[in-house]
């Protein structure tokens, strides 16, 4: 009895952290489509790219990675930016199918480009704190997944603050909600879009560098099922709602978890587009989705 | 003398067909014949995945019909010793059966909830094929296909080339059928605008599943003919990038036309190839990546629309070209 236990106890942690990647990945894309109303497939591609930055950065200078996260979404806002001036503003509006296009020419794009800078062999980053576990009741936890969890936490908070108190938050919130009254109120919604786009762009940084410092192998094509599972919890949490996207990470990363135990590890990825198209076929709008258009 | 549209259409499919047969006499190379089968059930993946695009549903998750009609088809004929040129035709009804499935959850969802259901549907299948149906199809290992035309009989790659390039030629043929009945005026209604459509008696839960299932059956066709082709089947046909390919293809070819997963295809295959030559391995993706961006923002109805834009571009050049003259008199 008391071994189940400690296995369900282990599962759930496994599952928080899991999660913790999701609710980054899944927040941002929610930034970017509450604002641009856009769904950007290569979002995992941006991950990617944030933690090859820091692997990069870490492998030449041993700064701690827990700071170079944040150099690295200090670079992925900028290059989140010019894929927002360059490629999506340019068909903002002309088809929700063409989006969903571009993204695939990115994905080909960004994958390739790392593979001949970085090589796609598998790499590994070891964490200062790797080996060193705490004592939480039956279980004994890396300390790095405790960062870990604070880490997100603390980014997600930040964001809140951010729309909350700051100007350009509520310039952002405002485009969300209406954008053509945002631009009659004097809101620069072009300029909105970039920030929208480059701070999920940080955020998706932000979840690559914590994937990879605690342990994880990484290589040139990590990114595109978490991102694809990133965007089963959108769905599932309801378009452009922030407090669904963090319950449905949480939950997606619990499920995934669950399921590796109960069917075996191949089932991993499977398991949430099987809870997705049962969600879907159950309501088409998503769990906490408005009837929409 | 101006060719119109409808000229230039006329005459490219004259030549293309020219070609097509001609080319096995033309150039003696087994390395050539079989990259144009190969392109060959591409063209017929591609049109089926512009088939479903053309009633507004953009699946990227193509390749699980592409592979189930490979599955379904190399199982039949190893289990029954049918020949596989009729199993095609079975592991293709096989795969549209399940489209149909699949299709009735896509039906009524938004264009990125229908792109992400079809996504993860190609990657459950994959699982699937691995783990609980690894017995049956090999695992990740895979199984060996018998070829459509048997190697021991002489000149067996011009036949089969043959073959497939007809069974091509009948797909085409096909959805330009379909495209031009009722069936596709629907499709095309549903796309433009659903409340209408519904208003003018079309029910688009139908016609999006009769869409779906056309679209996996022609899907499942060309996996079939590439696995017959191949000799061997694995787990790797539900691959991310069998599901791309079509739509890239369809994309630079020109969305919705029936020409354009024909032109797509055969463009991108000889760029892919001729960039070969450079000893690129990634950058090749890397161009194919840009030149999809590329097309979509400068080019968004694809390169069967180059000779129209081309033409205007003339004529406006025209117009403008005396101007100057008569400023400097």
């Amino acid at each position: 009895m008391m071994e189940n236990l400690e296995v369900f106890l282990q599962i759930i942690f496994w599952g928080l952290y899991a999660g913790c990647i999701y609710i980054l990945l899944a927040t941002g894309l929610n930034l970017i489509f509450g604002v641009m109303k856009i769904v950007n497939f290569a979002h995992g591609e941006f991950l990617m790219i944030g933690a090859y930055i820091t692997a990069t950065i870490f492998f030449i200078s041993g700064i701690n990675p827990y700071l170079i996260m944040l150099l690295s979404m200090l670079a992925l806002i900028g290059i989140g930016a010019v894929v927002e001036r360059l490629c999506f503003r340019p068909i903002l509006g002309t088809g929700k199918l063409n989006e969903i296009f571009l993204s695939i020419g990115l994905i080909y794009i960004f994958q390739n480009m790392a593979a001949i800078i970085w090589t796609d062999e598998w790499q590994s980053v070891k964490s200062p704190y790797a080996g060193i576990t705490i004592q939480i009741g039956p279980l004994s936890v890396p300390l790095d997944y405790i960062l870990i969890m604070i880490f997100t936490a603390v980014i997600i908070c930040g964001l809140y603050l951010f729309l909350k108190k700051t100007t350009t938050g509520m310039q952002m919130r405002a485009t969300s909600q209406n954008r053509k009254g945002a631009m009659l109120v004097g809101v620069d919604v072009e300029r909105i879009d970039v920030i929208s786009f480059g701070l999920g762009c940080a955020l998706a940084a932000a979840a690559g560098t914590l994937w990879i410092v605690s342990g994880q192998i990484f290589n040139p094509y990590m990114g595109s099922i978490p991102a694809i599972k990133a965007f089963a919890i959108i769905i599932l949490g309801g378009l452009g709602s922030i407090p669904g996207a963090i319950i449905g990470g949480l939950l997606m990363g619990l499920a995934e978890n669950g399921a590796a135990f109960l069917l075996g590890g191949i089932w991993k990825d499977a398991i949430s587009f099987v809870i997705l198209i049962i969600v879907l076929v159950v309501r088409p709008t998503g769990l906490f989705g408005e009837k929409g258009d | 003398m101006r060719l119109t549209q409808d000229a230039i259409f006329k005459y490219g499919t004259i030549l293309t067909l020219l070609i097509a047969i001609a080319i096995p006499f033309l150039i003696d190379s087994m390395f050539i014949i079989n990259l144009l089968v190969l392109m060959l059930t591409f063209i017929i993946f591609a049109s089926a995945w512009n088939l479903l695009a053309c009633s507004g549903q953009g699946s990227l998750g193509h390749a699980a019909f592409f592979g189930i009609g490979a599955y379904a088809s190399t199982l039949i004929a190893t289990q029954s010793g049918i020949s596989p040129f009729i199993t095609i035709f079975i592991g293709a009804a096989v795969a549209a059966f399940i489209g149909v499935l699949i299709g009735l959850t896509c039906v009524r969802l938004k264009e990125w909830f229908l792109a992400m259901v079809t996504f993860g549907f190609a990657i459950i299948v994959q699982t699937l094929t691995v783990s609980v149906l690894a017995p049956l199809t090999g695992g990740w290992d895979g199984i060996a296909s018998p070829r459509l035309v048997s190697p021991s009989i002489p000149g067996y790659q011009l036949i089969e080339y043959y073959a497939i390039l007809v069974i091509t030629i009948a797909s085409i043929a096909a959805i330009w059928y379909i495209m031009k009945s009722r069936i596709g005026l629907a499709f095309l209604a549903i796309r433009e605008n659903e409340l209408e459509a519904r208003a003018a008696g079309i029910d688009p839960v139908r016609y999006r599943l009769l869409a779906f299932a056309l679209s996996a059956y022609l899907a499942g066709v060309a996996g079939a003919l590439m696995i017959h082709h191949i000799g061997y089947i694995t787990p790797e046909i539900y691959g991310v990038e069998n599901s791309f390919w079509p739509v890239t293809y369809v994309i630079l070819g020109g969305l919705g036309t029936l020409a354009g997963p024909v032109v797509g295809t055969i463009a991108l295959t000889i760029i892919w190839e001729g960039l070969k030559v450079t000893g690129l391995t990634f950058g090749r993706y890397v161009i194919v990546g840009v030149m999809l961006i590329l097309a979509i923002i400068f080019l968004p109805r694809g390169l069967v629309s180059l000779p129209e834009r081309v033409q205007e571009w003339v004529r406006r050049r025209r117009k403008k070209g005396p101007l100057p003259e008569l400023a400097g008199s």
